[in-house]
């Protein structure tokens, strides 16, 4: 049988046909935006630590500047004045080192930022399919460093050697305060607070708040009333103008005490307090490095499995290879809307391949439809007989007709 | 409000509504701030996804750029490196020459040359101003970082998580999904740090079962194609239901491994005890087999050259993954990887849509069904799709397929329609030929 070209699959399927390469270029230019994060993540950390160094710098400077002013103004012995400035020599020698070492650790920092952009400028067409493995561990990294399973992070990052694509150095960082906080610990996440004072502020952050208010609530339940009133006066009052609701809830229970079995102030002495600060402080901690709030692996999972959710999936006969056929994979997507299709899409039940342009689909007596690749394999091998791998029907191979799906 | 208040609020109005015709002429969705309510309609029959024919219409990502703009800012930060070190030195050299000069200075020399040196060096030191040095390079570093953090929002998408719906994600099932992924790779060590540290004991129900594939396949690499052999003499019936012909591919490469290193004999012996089952419906490939023999020793030169290729090594190890697989009821690929590979397809039209329907948080979040179709690679499609080409519509039990006489294919739906229910005969709203629903067909994709 011979095949005549089909009015099948009229021009779009062929423009299809056509456009595979530049639609597989386009699909990979757009998945390349979606990363911000992997670069505002290092370069975030890079501005920390030049910050963080600018300002020990200056300080010493002014130190030792006004060091010299004094000495300038105040009278001293010669033994004195000597000793002054030679201790003056030896600051700006320690400063001269922690600079040398700062100024190190930047360079690492940027390096790490631009082996980012190598990393994202280094992939192509052919190499995809292992740049996007690597892409999943990078995600999967993501995933355990926000639910705190370091060791697992380590261990991927280490093994696949993508070290300097996972930013397992930043959360070691968030590790300490979560730790703390698990232990019912404020200091660190304070003292974190501190060290990210202006840029919190200018986020509206009220997580030091939040972190005051529970130092508060543990006075009270150390029945501690005195101390927490001063501590209130010290670290609440000032927060007093935006956030009064919670701040008179609060100073409330130092009249129902921690025993209370009034639930407005009850829930405050729950232990869950602590664990909601720990959300809290995780929520902060992405902010503040650019990240997204969620991990990326619920980001790109959900996406996923909306595109490929379709009514077919939840049938018997749905086939091993769509994720969807796994009860998991069913779980997390039942909440999740259908994806949604313009344009005719059939998959040939024999071979699995499209069929479309190049492989048209054939018509048994039956109704069932395979491709025409499949079918004419299946009537070479078979001395023209076709049976149909559904229903068990045989027909001859001439006996198929055409479908033209538009 | 005065009238020049109102004036200036219309003219507003009047360039945000140029503004949305430009970008409706461009056909794209644009990132504005407009509210599109009205014309989202509109906008979803142009399609966001390739039928656009979007190519040309993303920005090329100038990834060099980029770096250019990143290199400048690593630059600055070497120079304010240097810069401080400098000031430091500078500093640091002039306290010490003062120091010589006080030490150096006579017994006999007054309190009056040592307040000199001390003022002489408060003076340099003022003028060497260190503090506005140190804050010049600084501030100059700032403008390179902030170009360059401007220059990432404006070539990314700054955030992803804009098309996230708030659903539970169940975080044990997300666990045992990733645990199921690294036992499946074969990173067991990996596997079982993360099913510890994430308390997930019940993600380790397939450990086993990869940990024997692994065993099988590592066998099969140092050419040892025992263990093979067995597990697939186990699942004979199983192997036999999928069409695979795992085992005389087995046989053939133990066959020929056995005449390359112990010779004509006790090859002939092997495919004596094995390969008879398989005359029925391999003959052709036995065939071959046999006529091996004549070659032993010279067989690389022999017309049957090729059935010494690696590559049947390689085919073998992915047949027999695929099929160990299959019987386990998995995939061959990780789902998990094909999931995040289909959300890294699908996320930028999510995005652009879920920034259209921003002011429509409600419906977004409460959708059944996507209202734009996310254009996913072909080896995604996982099921045959039929979208009636009339209505639109995507086929289902109720409203199946149906071939007409002329073999175009429409809906049930739509045919009825054509038909006014079934009365009377229809044209084709493809071709000139006349049908009626009697001749029509259901089919099954």
């Amino acid at each position: 049988m011979e095949m005549e070209s089909l009015p099948n699959g009229d021009s779009t399927s062929a423009a299809a046909a056509a456009s595979v390469p530049t639609s597989k270029l386009s699909h990979l230019a757009e998945s390349l935006k979606l990363e911000h994060q992997f670069l505002r993540v290092p370069l975030e950390h890079l501005k920390k630590s030049m910050r963080a160094n600018h300002r020990i710098v200056e300080k010493e400077m002014s130190a030792v500047i006004s060091g010299v002013a004094e000495a300038a103004d105040r009278d001293m012995s010669k033994e004195e004045a000597v000793q002054h400035l030679s201790c003056l020599v030896s600051r700006l020698q320690g400063l001269k080192r922690k600079s040398e070492e700062g100024s190190k650790t930047e360079h690492l920092q940027a390096q790490r930022c631009r082996a980012r952009l190598d990393h994202l400028d280094g992939v192509d067409i052919d190499n995809q399919s292992e740049w996007n493995n690597m892409r999943v561990k990078r995600i999967l990294v993501d995933y355990m460093l926000r639910l705190s399973y370091y060791d697992s992070a380590v261990k991927l990052a280490e093994s696949s050697n993508i070290q300097d694509l996972v930013d397992i150095d930043v959360f070691l960082e968030a590790k300490k305060v979560i730790d703390a906080l698990q232990n019912k610990e404020v200091a660190p996440a304070l003292a974190w607070c501190a060290e990210n004072k202006s840029r919190l502020k200018k986020s509206k952050s009220k997580f030091e708040f939040q972190l005051r208010l529970q130092e508060f609530i543990e006075l009270v339940r150390a029945d501690n009333n005195l101390r927490a009133i001063t501590y209130a006066r010290k670290y609440l009052a000032t927060w007093g103008a935006t956030h009064m609701k919670e701040l008179q809830r609060v100073m409330a229970t130092l009249a129902f005490k921690s025993n209370t079995e009034c639930a407005t102030y009850k829930v405050l002495f729950e232990a869950k307090q602590w664990d909601y600060l720990v959300e809290q402080f995780k929520q902060e901690f992405c902010r503040l490095y650019g990240m997204t709030l969620e991990p990326l692996l619920n980001i790109y999972l959900q996406a996923g499995l909306s595109a490929l959710k379709t009514p077919f999936c939840y049938e018997e006969d749905c086939t091993k290879e769509d994720p969807l056929s796994q009860e998991h994979f069913r779980k997390l997507a039942s909440p999740l809307p259908f994806s949604k299709q313009h344009h005719s899409k059939l998959v040939c039940y024999i071979s699995k391949e499209l069929m479309d342009f190049d492989n048209p689909p054939l018509v048994l007596p039956n109704g069932y439809v395979y491709s025409t690749k499949a079918l004419e394999e299946m009537a070479k091998k078979n001395d023209g007989k076709i049976t149909c791998p559904r229903t068990g029907f045989i027909c001859n191979f001439s006996e198929l007709v055409k479908a033209f799906i538009s | 409000m005065d009238v020049s208040a109102v004036e200036s609020i219309l003219a507003r109005g009047e360039n945000l509504r140029k503004k949305e015709k430009n970008q409706k002429r461009a056909g794209s969705f644009g990132f504005g701030t407009i509210c599109y309510s009205n014309c989202i309609r509109a906008n979803w029959l142009t399609p966001i996804g390739s039928e656009s024919g979007l190519p040309n219409q993303i920005p090329e990502m100038e990834l060099s750029s980029i770096k250019d703009a990143f290199d400048r800012v690593s630059k600055k930060q070497k120079l304010s490196s240097s810069k401080t070190q400098e000031v430091i030195d500078q500093v640091g050299r002039e306290i010490e020459q003062t120091l010589e000069k006080l030490q150096s200075s006579q017994d006999a020399a007054s309190g009056v040359d040592q307040k000199a040196f001390l003022t002489e060096l408060k003076s340099k030191i003022n003028e060497i101003g260190p503090i506005n040095q140190l804050e010049g390079s600084q501030k100059e570093l700032n403008v390179g970082l902030s170009k360059y953090t401007k220059l990432l929002e404006k070539s990314f998408i700054s955030d992803i998580s804009k098309a996230y719906r708030n659903v539970e994600f169940d975080i044990h099932t997300v666990n045992q999904i990733v645990a199921t992924h690294f036992y499946r790779q074969g990173l067991f060590d990996l596997g079982d740090c993360f099913i510890n540290e994430a308390h997930e004991p019940e993600g380790t129900i397939l450990k086993s079962s990869f940990l024997e594939m692994y065993r099988i396949l590592e066998a099969v690499k140092s050419r040892n194609l025992e263990p093979a052999l067995a597990w697939v003499a186990a699942n004979r019936d199983q192997l036999l239901q999928n069409g695979s012909n795992l085992e005389l591919k087995l046989h053939r490469l133990q066959f020929v491994e056995i005449l390359q290193k112990r010779g004509r004999n006790d090859a002939l012996k092997y495919a004596r005890a094995y390969l008879p089952p398989f005359a029925s419906g391999h003959m052709d490939d036995i065939q071959k087999l046999m006529a091996c023999l004549l070659w032993v020793g010279r067989l690389d030169c022999s017309p049957y050259a090729e059935i010494l290729s690696p590559s049947h090594w390689e085919k073998l190890a992915e047949e027999l993954t695929r099929q160990f697989c299959s019987l386990l009821g998995q995939s061959y690929e990780s789902p998990l990887s094909i999931a995040i590979a289909a959300g890294v397809q699908g996320l930028p039209t999510l995005l652009k849509l879920a920034n259209v329907m921003a002011a429509k948080q409600q419906e977004w979040q409460a959708m059944k069904q996507l209202p734009v179709p996310l254009d996913l690679g072909r080896e995604f499609q996982f099921h045959s799709i039929f979208v009636c080409p009339v209505s639109r519509d995507q086929a289902t039990d109720e409203n199946p397929p149906m071939l007409m006489p002329c073999s175009h294919v429409l809906c049930k739906q739509s045919i009825v329609k054509l038909s006014k229910s079934s009365t009377r005969t229809f044209k084709c709203p493809y071709c000139p030929l006349e049908a009626t629903v009697a001749q029509c067909r259901q089919l099954y994709f």
